[in-house]
Parts: structure tokens; C-alpha cells; sequence
């Protein structure tokens, strides 16, 4: 099958800045695509060249098969969510959405019948006439969903969409975005810097950093397999276990991540022994800080709030374990 | 300490702070230009004492109605609305290319250094500058060096040369409006419409003029109220040309009919009461 997107040897530099540095990316027909990255990893700029805002400074980009590296943004056959809306302020909603349909040349009728069609698919029917200045975020941010999908790209290209909102709202559009993407069945290309939000969305995920894509794999490979430090402190949070203490843990002696969900605790038996530092209550959970004896590390652990009567103090012994398979070796740092 | 009780007595009382902050200004305001617009208006309607050149308070609506029923009045408003607007239009012309490249195109350094370009000729003296189209128009003047190997001749002084001179004048007052117009217009919008198909020239029609509109008007407004009063130009460049202004000044200066020429007066006063009437629906005044 034909890649949706293919980038090839894809290099951008401003200046002395390498954004993008030799990238290649086959993303397929109708996935969840997420880059996620810190800010200035390249994740944007990336997403700007598949649109054609930006010219790489070299290689290629293909979109199903067709080299459209020269090509200008109004010939390509993918359309954009901006982070900040880039809604038309001296347009209504329904003209905002009818717009794409106005310059392809549709007819008045046709055009409001999809606009209309659209504006539903993100439940966004009843404001048509509005003006984007009295839209709240969400409700801006749907507009802008609809008149990007009203033209039925082959792709959509989206940066940082939820940005912008409150958490309440922005889980609820991730819900609505994952359905959308799932009823239009086109590649979807999401660029975040919230790994929670990748993790949750994507069917697979590119990590960025300085320029390149350090990691590529489904949610779960890059949770649970960190590939190393950079990946394992980004995505989620871990504890990085040094050789010594890995050793000791009864893992290789290499450097490990591991999850604080996937650390035990026990009053007894086996494991190492180690003494608690601190305990912070968030709610759903309690994080626990445990200070190991004899190996000057610590390590964290999650445990479920099961209730007051349940629990862990600062000062109390415990001893931790943790399995083979729940912790991921890490490369080697590049010096 | 008695700056410290001042300022503790005048901390809760938000209207005596207003009014000892507003009551000089207003004032000042008030009789500057609020009673002398009034007292303008009021004169059009006293009368000149023929024998000693004395005005009159004795109240006739003579004057108005010479100035709306006399031939003369009409042809010199309709020549100086003419003049106006076509000022406007040739500033506007001008300065939307050059505010653009000012906003878009330009790196930050040039940028700077064309507001200031632009900005500089304010600082020089009107009549200075008026005197240099007079040289630049004569017939032995630049222009005129300038074009006669290609058999063209300077326009000499007369309409053409009001109008160049009018327009060289208020293009910095056209420029940075229409500049800060596009320097609001966000990229991504550019951006965003060229996603959606559309390319340069659709994507200038449907979403950045209908954006720097309001800034257009808003410059026009300067071109075009600065040029409808304007009387020192068409004296030292328009040759034997009559605008409003110059009817005003013959008539407070040689005629020695001051209710008359307030009479005049009234003329532009009302042009531009309806023009901004007109332009206040497009919301330019917000983006003065």
C-alpha cells in the first residue's frame, strides 16, 4: 500500500538552526499520526513543510504517491487545524466553512449544504451566523475542524489543536477528535507536545527531539520501551535506574527506566530494602518517594488510593521489587 | 507625610480624583474648539456694516444662502471635492503596495527604517515642502528636465500640481494606518487561506482587504479632510485655481467679509460631517 505521506531525507535549517534534521516518515492511509516533541523539536516545522508553508531546505515530500515537494499549499490535497484557529474574523461561522467550497468554484446550494453537513459532524449546528470574536475556544476550535474536513482532504494536518483549551474541554475533544477521525477514516497528523494527549489519540507515535524523530511506535512500545533518558523523562514520568542499582534490583546491569506504576511495595519479603522519603496524595493515587539503603538512589512508586485506612507514611520500611519485564533498557547516551 | 494624607483622602473618592484630573484639559478643550467651531458658526449668520468694514451682530441667513445658491460656490466646492478625492484615491494607491511591503515583506531592520522614512518629511515645514513642488513644478524645474527629452513638459502649476503636491503631503497620514492595518493581519490567516485552495490574488481579495479596510478608510479620512481645507498649496502651486480655502481667505483678507467666508466655512464642515457618517458603519474610526 501507498504511503499517505512519505518524507524523505527531509532537512530544514534557518539559518544556523537545524529544525528538521534528515528526516524520513512514512505515515499510512487513515492512521492517528502524532509528533510529539518539546517546543522548537522540529514537530511543527515538519507538519508546516507537509502543508507546503515552509520549503525544505532539501529533500522530499510525497503525499499518496505524488511528489509534491514544489508544490504550493492551495494545490495539495491535505488542509490544516491551526494551533491559534487562523479563523477569518471578518466572516461568519458558515462563511468560514464555506470558504475552501467558495474558491473551488461550488454552488451557493451545495456549498451550505456541506458547510451544514460539516458544522454537524463537529456539533457545532445553531451558530452559523455567529462572528468568530463571539465564539467561546471550543466552539472556535470546531469551527476550524469544519472547515478543514468540509473539503475532504486526504489528510489532515493539525498543530496543536487543543492547545489552547481547558483540560475539561480538551479531554472531551479528544474524544470527538479520535471519532472523527475514526467516522472520515483519513490520516490524521497531530502534532502535540502533551504526551498524555499522543498516548491517548494515536495509533502511532514519532517523539521528537532536536530536530529528529528519537522514537517511532505504537503508544505502547513507546511507553513501555522508552528507547532512552530523553524518551523515558518526556513520555510519562520513570525513574532511571543506574547499572549499579538495576543490578541490584535484580535487573541487567545497564541502565533502566521504569515506571513508578510498575514498581512494588511490600512491608516484607523479598526485594531491597529501603526507607520512604516522602509521600505526596494526588488524589487518585499516591506517589511514594523511596529512598534505597546502601545504593544512594531513589525510586518512585505509584499506589492506588484505596482509602485512609490504607496507608503509607514518611519514615516507614518497605522493601521494593520490581519485575524484569516492567522495566526498559536504555541506550547508551550519545557523548 | 501631606502627599501621603493627600493621596489617603483622594484614594476612595474616584470622582473628585477624576475631576482634578480632567477639569483643566476639558476646559481648555471647551474654548479652544468647542467656542470657536460655535462662534464660526454663528458668524455666518451676522452681517458686515458696509460703510465701516465693522461686523455686525444683525442676524440675515444671506450668506448661507449666497454660498448654497451662487454658481460660483457650486463649481469651486465640486472642483475641490474633485480635488479631495482624487488626492485620496492616488494616496491610497500608493500607499497600500508600500504599507504592505512595509508589514509583510520587509525584515524587522528595513522595517524600522521605512517608518522612519516615512515619518521623516513630517518633520520638516509644510510650506518648505510646498516651495519644493513649486521648484520641482516650474518650467525650468526638475520635472520638466526630467521629461522634455521624451516631449513630455512639467504640468505646471494648476489642478495636476495641487493634486501631486496634496498627495506627496498627507501620504505619510495615508501610509501608517493602512501599514498598522497590515501588520494586524496575522500570517496564519494568509496562511490558512492558501490551506483551504485559494491562491495570492483570491486570498488578497477575500481576506486581506476586507481585514485592512477599516484602515484604508481610516487614511482616507486624513487625505481627504486635510485636502478639502487646504488653501496654501493651491495658492503657491495651483496657479489661478480656486478651492474652498482660497474663497475663505479672499474673503477674511482682501473682501473683508468675515460672515461670508464663515459661510464658506460651512461647506467643508458639512463634506465632512456626512463623509464620516458615511465611513463610520465600516468601523474605521475604531482603527484611527
Amino acid at each position: 500500500m501507498e504511503s499517505a505521506i512519505r518524507l524523505r531525507g527531509l532537512h530544514k535549517s534557518f539559518g544556523d538552526t537545524i529544525a528538521v534534521a534528515d528526516l524520513d516518515l512514512d505515515i499510512e492511509p487513515g492512521e492517528f499520526f502524532s509528533m510529539l516533541g518539546p517546543s522548537g523539536s522540529g514537530k511543527t516545522t515538519v507538519l508546516r513543510i507537509i502543508a507546503g508553508f515552509e520549503q525544505p531546505t532539501r529533500g522530499t515530500v510525497s503525499l499518496f504517491g505524488t511528489d509534491v515537494t514544489s508544490l504550493p499549499p492551495f494545490t495539495r490535497p491535505v488542509n490544516t487545524v491551526f494551533q491559534d484557529y487562523a479563523l477569518f474574523p471578518h466572516l461568519s461561522v458558515i462563511a468560514n466553512v464555506e470558504y475552501g467550497l467558495r474558491v473551488a468554484g461550488v454552488g451557493r446550494k451545495e456549498r451550505r449544504a456541506q458547510a451544514e453537513e460539516a458544522l454537524g459532524a463537529v456539533r457545532l449546528a445553531g451558530l452559523e451566523d455567529r462572528r468568530p470574536h463571539e465564539l467561546s475556544g471550543g466552539q472556535r476550535q470546531r469551527v476550524a475542524l469544519a472547515r478543514a474536513i468540509v473539503l475532504r482532504p486526504q489528510a489532515l494536518l493539525l498543530d496543536e489543536p487543543l492547545g489552547a483549551l481547558d483540560l475539561k474541554l480538551r479531554e472531551q475533544m479528544q474524544v470527538e477528535l479520535k471519532e472523527l477521525q475514526r467516522s472520515l477514516g483519513i490520516t490524521f497528523v497531530f502534532v502535540t507536545h502533551d504526551q498524555d494527549e499522543a498516548l491517548t489519540l494515536s495509533d502511532r507515535v514519532a517523539v521528537f527531539d532536536a530536530g529528529e524523530v528519537v522514537q517511532l511506535g505504537t503508544p505502547r512500545e513507546v511507553y513501555d520501551h522508552p528507547r532512552n533518558r530523553f524518551i523515558a523523562s518526556f513520555v510519562g514520568s520513570s525513574t532511571l535506574l543506574e547499572p549499579d542499582v538495576a543490578a541490584a534490583l535484580g535487573l541487567a546491569r545497564t541502565p533502566m527506566a521504569v515506571r513508578p506504576e510498575r514498581v512494588t511495595l511490600a512491608e516484607s519479603g523479598p526485594g531491597v530494602p529501603g526507607t520512604i522519603a516522602e509521600v505526596i496524595y494526588t488524589g487518585p493515587e499516591h506517589r511514594i518517594v523511596v529512598d534505597l539503603d546502601g545504593l544512594d538512589a531513589r525510586i518512585t512508586a505509584l499506589e492506588p488510593n484505596i482509602g485512609a485506612h490504607h496507608r503509607r507514611e514518611r519514615g516507614d520500611r518497605v522493601m521494593v521489587t520490581i519485575e524484569p519485564a516492567a522495566a526498559a533498557p536504555l541506550e547508551p547516551e550519545a557523548a | 507625610m501631606t502627599t501621603h494624607r493627600l493621596s489617603a483622602y483622594l484614594a476612595p473618592r474616584r470622582r473628585l480624583r477624576l475631576a482634578s484630573l480632567l477639569t483643566a484639559p476639558v476646559l481648555w478643550l471647551g474654548l479652544v474648539y468647542v467656542v470657536a467651531l460655535a462662534a464660526l458658526l454663528v458668524t455666518a449668520f451676522w452681517t458686515v456694516n458696509e460703510l465701516t468694514g465693522q461686523v455686525q451682530i444683525e442676524w440675515t441667513t444671506e450668506n448661507v444662502v449666497e454660498v448654497l445658491t451662487e454658481a460660483l460656490y457650486r463649481t469651486v466646492t465640486l472642483r475641490t471635492l474633485g480635488i479631495a478625492l482624487l488626492v485620496t484615491v492616488v494616496d491610497i494607491i500608493v500607499a497600500v503596495p508600500v504599507a504592505f511591503f512595509m508589514a509583510k515583506v520587509a525584515s524587522a531592520r528595513l522595517r524600522h527604517l521605512l517608518v522612519i522614512a516615512v515619518l521623516a518629511p513630517l518633520w520638516a515645514s509644510y510650506l518648505v515642502k510646498v516651495y519644493a513642488w513649486r521648484a520641482l513644478l516650474s518650467s525650468d524645474g526638475l520635472i520638466e528636465w526630467a521629461v522634455s527629452p521624451f516631449g513630455g513638459s512639467t504640468p505646471g502649476y494648476g489642478i495636476v500640481g495641487i493634486v501631486l503636491t496634496l498627495s506627496y503631503l498627507w501620504l505619510p497620514y495615508v501610509i501608517m494606518p493602512i501599514y498598522a492595518g497590515f501588520d494586524r493581519v496575522p500570517d496564519r490567516l494568509l496562511e490558512a487561506s492558501a490551506d483551504l485552495g485559494a491562491k495570492g490574488w483570491r486570498t488578497l481579495v477575500s481576506v486581506v482587504l476586507p481585514t485592512i479596510w477599516p484602515a484604508i478608510i481610516a487614511g482616507s479620512i486624513f487625505a481627504f479632510s486635510l485636502s478639502l481645507g487646504d488653501y496654501i498649496t493651491t495658492r503657491i502651486v495651483g496657479g489661478s485655481t480656486q478651492m474652498i480655502g482660497t474663497l475663505v481667505y479672499t474673503n477674511v483678507g482682501a473682501a473683508n467679509n468675515l460672515p461670508l467666508a464663515a459661510a464658506i466655512s460651512l461647506i467643508p464642515i458639512g463634506i465632512i460631517l456626512v463623509y464620516l457618517a458615511a465611513v463610520r458603519r465600516t468601523g474605521a474610526l475604531r482603527s484611527l
